[in-house]
């Protein structure tokens, strides 16, 4: 009967340390993934007045980590016209440039600056930064690493002029909490030139120079209502759309035309 | 204010397309011309792809040539046969200038050429224009444009009269075989179809100095053939490029069309030569400006290919 006991006992004790083990498991296998990440404004919609809008990504992170925002379209591949000079004189287009495996928006922003926190391999390894960028992507035709680099600091002249590049930094603001973790956020300025999409949104958590931890969220951008309409059709209805654009012209001028006759504009 | 534009995919103020169309469709209505050799590169500082710039223009320009057509026709300065026979030579012409151009690509010097014929064309139609019209002034001819038509009865013009098929012009009060419009027709159709422009800063002049028409009567029908030409531009365009951005387009007619009203009416109040020698200082300005672009270094050596 004793013996019984302890046995009962004992199962009770390898059940609650079992439970207990696995409740450890499932705690951590959440609690490790202390980063978390979310975009608000995370659906954006393109009206007729859609002039850009504002994305702010926020979340909680471990105290003394600094952080990487990192905003990205999925990758394609983009042929852009290359400049220049023929005869040594005249600059004009001469041939195309393959850029494959390029992001169409690409924003990376930083507590710090990238070189200061990251070691060059995870920089790489995470594609984090434009010289993480450009390992990853490659450009043709370009002879040699020299002339690639040349390539790929024009494309990304080329998509900051347009809003979509960017690499800042000590833009993210972060609170330390009274429980020891620390809260982030940071507002972005998002462009118009963004083309509608799916755009994902990872934070990393670095320390030591290491990723240590990484959060994802979304952010969809949309067309809708008439612009959503007439894209669709310009597109799918293309002779349709083609004739509605000269009808409109031809009764515009027309129009003005008797409108200015009637106001005495002539003779 | 902003709008949103779906097929350029891009925002812009109201403000910039409105303005350029009323910029450009007084220049329509005064001289003749489609105005794309401007309009396009300003669209395209304004941030539209080059692409839907080109495309776009070609649908604004159907408006503004429907207006300014329509004023110059009220006072009957629009030769409709002299216009019909341009437009079957300049859609011949047409059809030659885009095999040109696959073969251009195909030798892979396209855009050497296509610049360079630009700059020429641009360069002796702008210089041949101002110095004609500036010697003209100086002479103070009430009737330039009849006496400069006897002084070069030479032998060109006894060849163009020993031409069969003649036909009367009556609008334009000129008598010349039906080839003589249909050829040079053809010839800026070819031109226009290789540098990718709607042809009017050619046709005007051809009008003027070797049809011999007065220069009010060009105007009004050099309007009425462009008119066709882009319709047809605009409906390849939508068709196989999808390219047309239609809210930039209804944007850049609203200036347009009241500024073709109010060049033809401008217009007719000054002579002739004073058209031709202003004509001839916006084609020199943009001679000028697009020879700095090809010696200047551009700030981007990279763009947006064409088409896709």
């Amino acid at each position: 009967m004793k013996k019984m006991r302890v046995r009962i006992a004992d199962w009770g004790i390898a059940m609650i340390t079992a439970l207990a083990f696995i409740f450890i498991l499932v705690f951590t296998g959440s609690a490790s993934a202390m980063l978390t990440a979310r975009a608000n404004h995370d659906h954006i919609t393109i009206d007729f007045f859609y002039h850009g809008s504002t994305v702010s990504v926020r979340g909680e992170s471990d105290p003394n980590v600094d952080l990487v925002i990192k905003i990205t379209a999925p990758e394609e591949h983009q042929v852009l016209k290359q400049k220049g000079k023929v005869g040594g004189l005249l600059w004009m287009n001469v041939g195309q440039l393959k850029f494959e495996h390029t992001p169409n928006f690409y924003a990376v922003y930083s507590t710090r600056k990238l070189d200061e926190m990251l070691d060059r391999e995870e920089m790489e390894k995470y594609v984090i930064g434009y010289p993480a960028l450009e390992k990853h992507v490659s450009v043709t035709p370009a002879a040699n690493e020299e002339e690639k680099t040349k390539w790929f600091n024009e494309f990304v002249k080329f998509k900051e002029a347009s809003n979509v590049y960017v690499s800042s930094f000590g833009k993210i603001s972060t609170v330390a909490r009274a429980d020891g973790r620390q809260e982030y956020s940071i507002l972005t300025d998002w462009p118009y030139q963004a083309a509608p999409g799916d755009y994902l949104v990872t934070v990393y958590a670095v320390n030591n120079g290491k990723v240590v931890e990484q959060a994802e969220a979304k952010v969809n951008v949309e067309q809708a209502g008439l612009v959503k309409t007439l894209s669709t059709m310009a597109k799918n209805s293309a002779a349709l759309y083609g004739i509605l654009s000269i009808g409109i012209a031809l009764g515009a001028g027309f129009g003005v035309g008797l409108v200015f006759r009637k106001g005495g504009g002539s003779h | 204010m902003y709008l949103y534009l779906p097929v350029a995919l891009t925002s812009i103020n109201i403000l910039v397309p409105v303005g350029l169309g009323l910029a450009v469709g007084l220049l329509s209505g005064l001289f003749g011309v489609g105005g794309g050799f401007l309009m396009t590169p300003l669209l395209i500082m304004f941030g539209i792809p080059s692409t839907v710039a080109a495309a776009t223009d070609s649908n604004q320009i159907v408006a503004a040539s429907t207006s300014g057509t329509y004023a110059h026709w009220k006072v009957g300065n629009v030769d409709f046969k002299m216009g019909l026979y341009l437009l079957a030579g300049g859609f011949l012409g047409g059809i030659v200038g885009v095999q040109a151009i696959k073969l251009l690509h195909a030798m892979g010097n396209a855009d050497f050429v296509i610049k360079m014929t630009y700059v020429l064309m641009l360069g002796i139609v702008g210089v041949y224009m101002f110095i004609e019209s500036l010697q003209s002034m100086k002479k103070k001819k009430a009737s330039v444009d009849e006496k400069a038509g006897k002084e070069k009865e030479s032998a060109v013009g006894r060849f163009l009269k020993s031409l069969p098929l003649q036909t009367r012009f009556e609008k334009s009060g000129i008598t010349h075989s039906v080839f003589v419009p249909i050829v040079l027709g053809a010839f800026v159709g070819v031109l226009a179809a290789i540098m990718g422009v709607g042809g009017g800063f050619l046709m005007v002049p051809i009008m003027v100095y070797m049809l011999r028409m007065p220069m009010h009567v060009v105007v009004g029908t050099s309007l009425f053939q462009i008119l066709f030409t882009c319709i047809e531009v605009t409906f390849l365009q939508a068709y196989t490029n999808h390219s047309v951005d239609f809210i930039l387009a209804v944007l850049l007619l609203l200036g347009s069309t009241i500024g073709a009203q109010v060049g033809a009416v401008f217009g007719r109040k000054l002579k002739a030569d004073q058209l031709k020698i202003l004509l001839a200082g916006i084609v020199l300005a943009v001679t000028v400006k697009i020879i700095f672009e090809l010696t200047l270094t551009p700030s981007l050596l990279i763009s947006q290919a064409g088409g896709h």
